[in-house]
Parts: structure tokens; sequence; C-alpha cells
């Protein structure tokens, strides 16, 4: 019983983890290319654009970084 | 120019020699050479057989008091029993060692910013000098952010987000240095807390000074007065985001650089990882922490 509660958690932690990082990688991209897309229309706002860029894609990533805590917590505390 | 071209790659060259040495001399990946007194006091020259166990490995580096646990080392930790019943009284036996290396690396990080404070005090000229050039640009790079997000009047915002920055990029660059037992501190969980508790507690502080008690208790029934609980769990979830995002990055930087220099034996990629996820991961993060700090101080005082 032991081991199959273990190998559940190792499988669940390998599924957060894959399934977290489809978000955020879908909506970085969505990001960086709408700010290539910024930057080529108006290259004078260079820097207001890469600050703005990095801030949104920070934030969007957030949820990747709460799956990869909760893998964590699946992996060493089970 | 061409003259220390060469000698660059002459060290190098020097360098890959001597790696290749070492692999030949402990001929195989999984035998380490030892070199030096073993307990009889006689001098050895041998190669051992050791296991890397990779779980062994995380857990030392991570949970060392549950490591110490398992493999009952923990009174002699360090050496002297005093020191750890010093802290165990104070955090507790579940916490004594993760809680002595947080305060070390904390203890060191303020040194260092102590130290850099006070040498760049005494250069300070009229016509300034190469440090003063560096730090008057941070300043003035992040007086123009404040500028630009809480308008010329808000300047005396300035200190506390330069300063935040580079406490938290210290953090992160200080697990760079190759000494044995140097962590990141912000990779434990309670450093992180600690600063986004602070500007969430500063954002507050400044929105009862600007607006006014009243109208901060009504802005809470905004839009209407049953959001009002959402409103407040909007206000906790900000702390647990920014303090979140930031320990997850650094966490998870270092364990996929522990893993990767463990399979591959501590050869070369490693260097590589660490440019990554040390420097490149930690600078991005250290600025995304101040900004998201700035906006949230933003939108708080904006009329």
């Amino acid at each position: 019983m032991e081991q199959i509660a273990r190998a559940a958690a190792l499988l669940g932690a390998g599924i957060c983890m894959g399934m977290g990082a489809l978000g955020p990688g879908l909506g970085e991209g969505f990001v960086a290319g709408k700010a290539c897309e910024g930057l080529a229309r108006s290259p004078e706002n260079a820097s207001l654009i890469t600050r703005t860029m990095l801030v949104g894609q920070a934030v969007s990533e957030s949820t990747g970084i709460y799956s990869l805590v909760i893998a964590l917590l699946l992996i060493f505390s089970t | 120019m061409a003259q220390k071209k060469g000698s660059l790659l002459r060290y190098l060259f020097l360098f890959l020699v001597i790696e290749v040495v070492l692999i030949v001399l402990s001929s195989g990946l999984n035998k380490q050479l030892q070199v030096g007194y073993d307990d009889t006091g006689k001098f050895v020259f041998q190669n051992v057989e050791k296991e890397y166990d990779l779980q062994d490995k995380i857990q030392e580096e991570f949970q060392p008091d549950e490591y110490a646990k398992q493999n009952g080392i923990s009174p002699k930790f360090y050496g002297s029993s005093a020191l750890y019943d010093f802290f165990a009284k104070i955090f507790g036996k579940a916490n004594a060692i993760s809680a002595f290396n947080l305060i070390r690396m904390l203890i060191i990080v303020d040194l260092v910013l102590l130290l850099v404070a006070f040498l760049i005090k005494k250069q300070l000229f009229e016509k300034p000098s190469k440090p003063q050039i560096i730090f008057e640009m941070i300043y003035t790079t992040f007086e123009d952010f404040v500028k630009d997000t809480l308008g010329k009047e808000k300047l005396h915002f300035t200190p506390y987000i330069v300063t935040l920055f580079i406490f938290i990029w210290t953090c992160n660059m200080i697990g760079l240095v190759p000494i044995p037992g140097f962590m990141e501190p912000t990779r434990n969980l309670n450093v992180p807390l600690g600063l986004g508790i602070m500007a969430v507690a500063v954002v507050h502080y400044m929105s009862i000074k600007t607006k006014g008690l009243g109208k901060y208790l009504k802005d809470f029934t905004q839009p209407l007065p049953p959001m009002t609980p959402i409103n407040i769990v909007g206000e906790f979830s900000k702390v647990i985001s920014i303090s979140f995002r930031l320990f997850g990055n650094i966490l998870g930087g270092a364990i996929i650089v522990l893993v990767v220099s463990s399979l591959v034996k501590f050869i070369i990629l490693p260097v590589g990882l660490n440019l990554f996820f040390g420097i490149f991961v930690g600078t991005i993060q250290a600025f995304v922490f101040t900004m998201l700090a700035l906006t949230y101080i933003g939108v708080e005082i904006a009329e």
C-alpha cells in the first residue's frame, strides 16, 4: 500500500508539472510575439515594451511555478 | 590584443588538459581519486568506488534536518553541539540546521552589502569615479521607473525600491560562490514571504496615508458590497503570488542544476547551467519582484 501511494504521488507530480507547463508556455510565447510586433511598429519605445513584456511574462508564469511547488511537495513529502 | 587572445586560449587549453588528466587518473566516471592522508596518518593515493545517490544528495541539500535525523549526525553539526543546541532551543529540533544555514547566509549577504556601501562611500567625488558611475546608473534607472509609475512627487519611494532590488539580486548571486554550504537565501520560503509581506504592508500603509481611513475601507466594497470577501482574499493572494514566484524560480533552478550536475559527474556542463539559472533567472526575478511591488503601490496610490 505504501509503495502504491508513493508511485501514485510520483505519477501525479509528473502529470502536474506537464499540465502546469502548458499554460505558461503558450502565454509567454504569445506575449513575446506581441512584443515583437510592438517593437517593429515603434522601435523608439523599446525599453518600455521590454519592461512590460518581462513583467507580463512573470505574471503569466506564476501558475507554472505553483504547479512546480506542488510537484516538489508530492515528490519529497510523501 | 592578439597576445591577450592567445593567452586566454592557452589557459582554456590548460584547463581542458587538467580535466582530461583527472578523468583518466580516476579511471572511469563512477570512481573518485583520493589524494591525502587517511585516518592512520598514512599518505594515500587511491581510487575509491563512489556511489552517487541522487535522492540522498537532493535531501542533503534541500532538507538538511531530515537528512541529519536519518543518518544520526545531528548533535555533532559543524563540530560543535553547543551551536546546534542553541538553534534547536529557538527554532525547534526539526528546523535547527536549515535555520542555521539560512541565518548564516543572510548575515553574509548583509555584510557584503555593508562592505560595498562603505567602499563606495569612500570614492564619492564631484568628478565621478568608475564604481560611482555604475551605482548612479542603477539608481537613476529605478528612479525613472518610479517616475513613470508613481509620478514626479512620489520620488521618495526610490530608496526602498532600489534596496529591494539590490538585496534580492545579491541573495540570488551568492549561490554562485563555490564555497561548501553556500546557498541562495531566497531558496528558503521564509525570505521571499517576509519580503512580500513587507511590500504589501507598505502598499496598505501608503494607501491609508494618501486616501484616509474611511475611503480606504470603502474601497474594499467596490464595485458592489457583496464583493468584499473577494477583495480581502485578493490582498492575501498578492502576498502568495509575489513570494512563491521568487521562491519557485530559485528553488527549481537549484534543483535542476544539482540533478544535471550529478548526472554528468560535475564536468563542464554545470557552468552553462549556472549561467542561465543563476545569473539570468536570478536577475530577471529580482527585477520582476521589484517591478511588481512598484506596480502594487502605483495601483493603490493612483487617483
